[in-house]
Formats: C-alpha cells, structure tokens, sequence
C-alpha cells in the first residue's frame, strides 16, 4: 500500500538532508539537516514495515532515541564552540586546517 | 559450550561481558555523582575503570575457555558469539586501559579534573564490544552510537580550548552525518532481504533473493558510513583535524580503539552478511588503493607529529581495508593480527607525544624532538621502535602484520593490491625516518630542550607494554597468530577459510626465526 511512493518522499527528503549539509554553512542548520536525513530513514522503516512486519517500526524508536542522545550532545558542542568563537558559522571555524 | 539463545538464561550467559560492563559503568556513573571534585576523586574514578575493564576481560576469558558457541536457532541472533567476538573484546579493552593508564598524569598535568571521563570510556568501550559482537544491523548502529557520542564528548573534554571544541564540533558534524548514512543503508538493507540479521541477509543473499538495485544502493550507503568511521580517502578529511584538536590519549583512544572497532564490524558485516555480493570487493579495492596512497603523500607533506600520525592512521586504514578486501577466509587471521599490532604501535607514538607535549602539545614539530636520544635515550628508542613498527620494519609486528596482510592478498588473487601496499610502504619511510633521525641524529638545540618531558610511572608502563609487545610479537608471531587464526571465523560456514589456512601457515614459515 503507497509502498513506492513513501519510500520515494523519504528518498528526496535524505537528498535534501544531504544537499543541506553539503551547502549550508550555519552549525545550526546542518544539524537540522542530519536530523532530516535520520527521519527520511525512519519513513523507509516504517513505509518498509507494511510489509515486512513490526521489526520495522521497532527500529524507528531505536532511531529516535538515538537522534534524541545525538541532539543533546549536538547542542551542548555547538554551544561550547560559540563560547569560544561567538559564531556557529562555518567559515569563521578554521583553527585547524585539514 | 553450546549455548541456546533462545533460552533467556544462555542469552544472559552470551552476553556476561557486556552485562558487567554496564553494572560497572552505572556504578562508576553513582560514585561520579558523589566525588566529583579533586584529583583524588579524578584517581579513584580512574581505578574502578580499571578494575571494570579487567573484570569485563574476565568474563570474556571465561566465555572463551568454556569454548561458547551459539546453538543453531530458527530465531535470529542479536549477537555473535564465536572467537572473533572474544579476540576483538579483549583488543578494545585493553586499549580502553591502556588510555586510562595513560590519562592518569595527562588529566592532571592539563587541569582536567573530569572523572566523568573514564565513565565515557567505559561506555565507548561498551559500544565497541557491541560493534565488534553485534551479529544484527540494528545491534552494530546502537553500538556504533554509544561509541560515536562518547567519543564527540572526550574530543570536546578539555573545555578550555578552542582547538578541542572545534575537534568535537568537526567530529560530531561529519560523524552524524556517517551515521544517517549508515543508517539508511541498513533500511534498504532491511527493504531488499526483509531482515537485519547478518546470517539471515546472507542466506536471503545467498538464495538470490531481495537482489537487485535496493540491496546494492544500500550496500553502497553502507560503505560510506563505515568508511567515514574508518577514515578511508576519500571520507577522511575529518581525521587530522579531530586527531590534531583532540587531547592527546583521547586521540590515541580514537585511533587505535575507536578504528579498530569501526574495522571490526566493517569486516563482518561484509564478510558475513555480503561475502555473495561480488560488488563490494572492487568497491573496497578502489577504497584501500585510494587511502594508502592519499593518506601516505599527504603525511610526507607534514612537519607538526601529531598530524603525521593522524594522516599516518590514514594510511593505516588502507592496509587494513586491503585485509578486508582480501575476504574473510584468507584475509581474517592477517586482519586480527594487524589490528593488535596497530593498536599497539598507536597508542606506544601517542603516549610518547602526549609526554613530550607541555600545555597543548599541539605543536610538537618533528625538528622538536632533536637530540632526544642523548637526554631520554629510553623514550627515544620506545619511540623509535613504534615509529620502526608503523613503517613495517622486520624485527618489530608491525613486519609480521603487513606480511600476512600481503600474503593474505596474494593468496585472495589481489596482486596489484599487494603491490600497492608494499609501494605506498616504501613511500611511508619518508616521513617516518626523519623523526628516528631527528631523535638520534641531530643535536639539541639547547640544554632545556627536553626538561618538561615526564611521562609518569603508569605512562611509562604504558609505553613499556607497548614496546615489549611490538618487539615480542615482531619476533616469536607464532602466539598472536594461532590466536588470530582461531578468531578468524567471521564469515559464514565458508568453505574457502579451509584452504586458506595452509597458506598463512605457509606464509609464515619465512618470517619465525
């Protein structure tokens, strides 16, 4: 039922998580970013789970747990860099050079 | 002992090393909450990590004497439990006390009163030893997880410098965007085979079912997640600013442990999940002939040590993804043994630059270490012998790793990539020799060059177990290998780990003295 089509939407959404953190240079924004790309994955598990059985869904919450400890940590680390920069702009972070 | 995973009491038993890691790290977590403030604090916090780690290798020990082995079940098995498993717990908690030894001193030289430091460790290690164990998708990701989030938060430990937020900040950016890609792959993993299990996607894999184009996007997401992890070129360019930014044993926790774990599960998702999809093999060829050489050329170009090793750990990878390359059957025994080996060499390098370096030892030059070997010769050849063992001389295990490695990859038909691994080798010699002759060769520019350099009696220790180690398994390899070999059942039933045996055996007579 819709298989094709919700996997299709969570395709074009992990795109866009992509193409945002590629392109942005906000901290902020990038990390709204991967949070998009992790939930694109959690429309494939639940779009995935009509058919597969409960599995699926079961990994949604995994992932959203996951997103939840990787958001909190995310936070604090974006907030101790802007103590030391007063930005969270990606340009103006180039203390160390790859 | 054959355990029954269905049964709740066996699977409690399959997971006794894991189980008492967490009842050690909840405890660690308690007794942070009530001291939490002086160097006291810091030590006391420091030895319950230690007595945790030797109690969970314990429990590993014992899994591993009784010879466990899990029944066969209709039911899917969240986790493995064969010698791969065993060999790689204790790997990753010896580097995990190996690094607590080391922060011991360090902490308190920088004035990092932080105990919740070696809770993160415990954790870290926890998520490795899921990663490494982890005989599901869904069990490896959580593993790899609690590792990565761990580990963002010791890069960023030292909230004083604005190098160390940045590395936390870089690291947490690129590793969670690894992850969702990771991730996404295990879902249309999950969508082309109906399950996350490795031994059922093999056989779903290997009845030619859920083939197609779902499976191979979701392979190749798959690799990209585990190769930003793994820091493979083209996915590497996070390494020498995290290594370079990071306090010095986090980077070495990062670059032995942490690459080892992320190696671990790379080689059995793909030697027990994928070994019938023939299209990774090229993919990881490319993948290996890329980071050996990138990862070589860019670390001759460097004069700071600290970002030498780290694109050094590069190039590591590379040899490595060779092993991986070569399959689970002929590639598995040289794979483990290169993993000690590294591990070892790492963390001895790094525990000598975290000595050297006073109050930021982020710009410790090459040039810095001139005339070493007149002032401290016995840190000078510790730091030799590491520097002789990561260029592969013959002597030290660094030799022996990379020669199963290639004999490895003869035996799997991979020529050119051998070729390639014993070429970028010799290009490595340029920029590790200069720091033996820098130490040995050069005079000291001036009578206070060296004095603040102190290491510690427990950094010492450190250095000794690595050094004795390298020099030990570099020349009597015959112990760790059998070892190796016995571990080295990450794939399926495979028929070809038979054969394959004969050849590192026959590899292996050239090189015992």
């Amino acid at each position: 039922m819709l298989l094709g089509p919700s996997l299709a939407v969570s395709a074009v959404l992990f795109a866009l998580g992509v193409a945002g953190v590629l392109l942005r240079r906000n901290a902020i924004v990038i990390f709204m970013c991967v949070e998009l790309m992790l939930n694109a994955v959690n429309l494939t598990f639940v779009a995935l789970a009509q058919s597969l059985g409960v599995a699926g869904q079961i990994f949604v919450f995994f992932v959203m747990a996951v997103a939840a400890a990787e958001a909190a940590v995310g936070l604090a680390i974006i907030l101790a860099i802007y103590r030391h920069k007063q930005t969270v702009d990606l340009q103006n972070i180039n203390l160390l050079k790859g | 002992m054959i355990l029954d995973l269905s049964s709740s009491r066996d699977l409690l038993l399959a997971l006794l090393p894991e189980l008492v890691l967490t009842a050690w790290s909840l405890v660690l977590l308690l007794l942070i909450a009530w001291r939490h403030r002086t160097a006291a604090d810091l030590r006391l916090a420091g030895c319950v990590t230690l007595a945790a780690l030797a109690s969970t290798a314990g429990a590993v020990w014992w899994l591993w004497w009784h010879a466990a082995r899990a029944a066969p079940t209709p039911l899917a098995a969240m986790i493995a439990v064969d010698d791969f498993r065993f060999v790689t717990d204790w790997l990753f908690l010896g580097a995990a006390a190996l690094t607590v030894l080391l922060s011991f001193n360090y902490l308190e030289r920088e004035q990092l009163l932080i105990p919740e430091y070696h809770a993160l460790i415990v954790f870290a290690t926890l998520g490795m030893m899921l990663m490494g164990g982890g005989d599901d998708l869904i069990v490896v990701f959580l593993g790899l997880e609690l590792l990565s989030v761990s580990v963002y938060v010791l890069a960023g430990i030292n909230r004083k410098s604005a190098a160390g937020a940045e590395a936390a900040f870089k690291y947490f950016l690129l590793g969670a965007f690894a992850s969702s890609f990771l991730l996404y792959g295990i879902a249309l993993v999950y969508g082309a085979t109906g399950t996350t299990g490795l031994r059922a996607i093999a056989a779903q894999v290997g009845a030619g079912a859920g083939g197609g184009t779902m499976l191979a996007i979701g392979l190749a997401l798959l690799l990209i997640g585990f190769g930003f992890k793994v820091a493979a070129v083209p996915f590497h360019m996070w390494v020498p600013d995290v290594y370079d930014g990071s306090p010095t044993p986090v980077t070495a926790y990062m670059a032995s442990g942490v690459k080892a774990a992320a190696f671990a599960a790379l080689f059995r998702v793909l030697g027990e999940a994928f070994s019938a999809v023939a299209a990774w093999h090229e993919i990881v060829w490319w993948l290996a002939v890329a980071t050996m050489v990138v990862g070589n050329l860019i670390a001759l170009a460097q004069r700071a040590v600290k970002r030498m090793l780290a694109y050094s750990s590069v190039a590591h990878a590379g040899y490595l993804l060779v092993a991986v390359a070569a399959g689970p059957g002929p590639g598995s025994a040289a794979f483990l043994f290169y993993l000690v080996a590294y591990t070892l060499m790492t963390l001895g390098a790094f525990a000598l630059l975290a000595a050297k370096g006073r109050q930021g030892e982020r710009d410790v030059l090459i040039d810095d270490l001139a005339g070493l070997a007149t002032r401290h010769p016995w840190l000078a050849f510790a730091l030799a012998v590491c520097m002789l063992s990561l260029l592969g001389f013959p002597g030290t295990a660094g030799f022996i790793g990379k020669w199963y490695i290639l004999a490895a990859a003869t035996s799997a038909g991979q020529g050119g990539l051998a070729a390639a691994l014993v070429l970028t080798s010799v290009i490595s010699a340029g920029y590790y020799l200069p720091v033996i002759m820098a130490m040995y060769m050069k005079p000291e520019p001036s009578a206070e060059a060296h004095v603040g350099m102190r290491l510690g009696r427990l950094g010492y220790a450190v250095v000794t177990v690595c050094v004795a180690g390298l020099l030990f398994f570099g020349v009597r390899p015959n112990r760790l290998l059998d070892l190796a070999r016995t571990g080295g059942v990450a794939g399926p039933p495979a028929p070809e780990a038979i054969p394959a045996a004969p050849a590192v055996s026959a590899a292996h007579a050239p090189t015992a003295r």
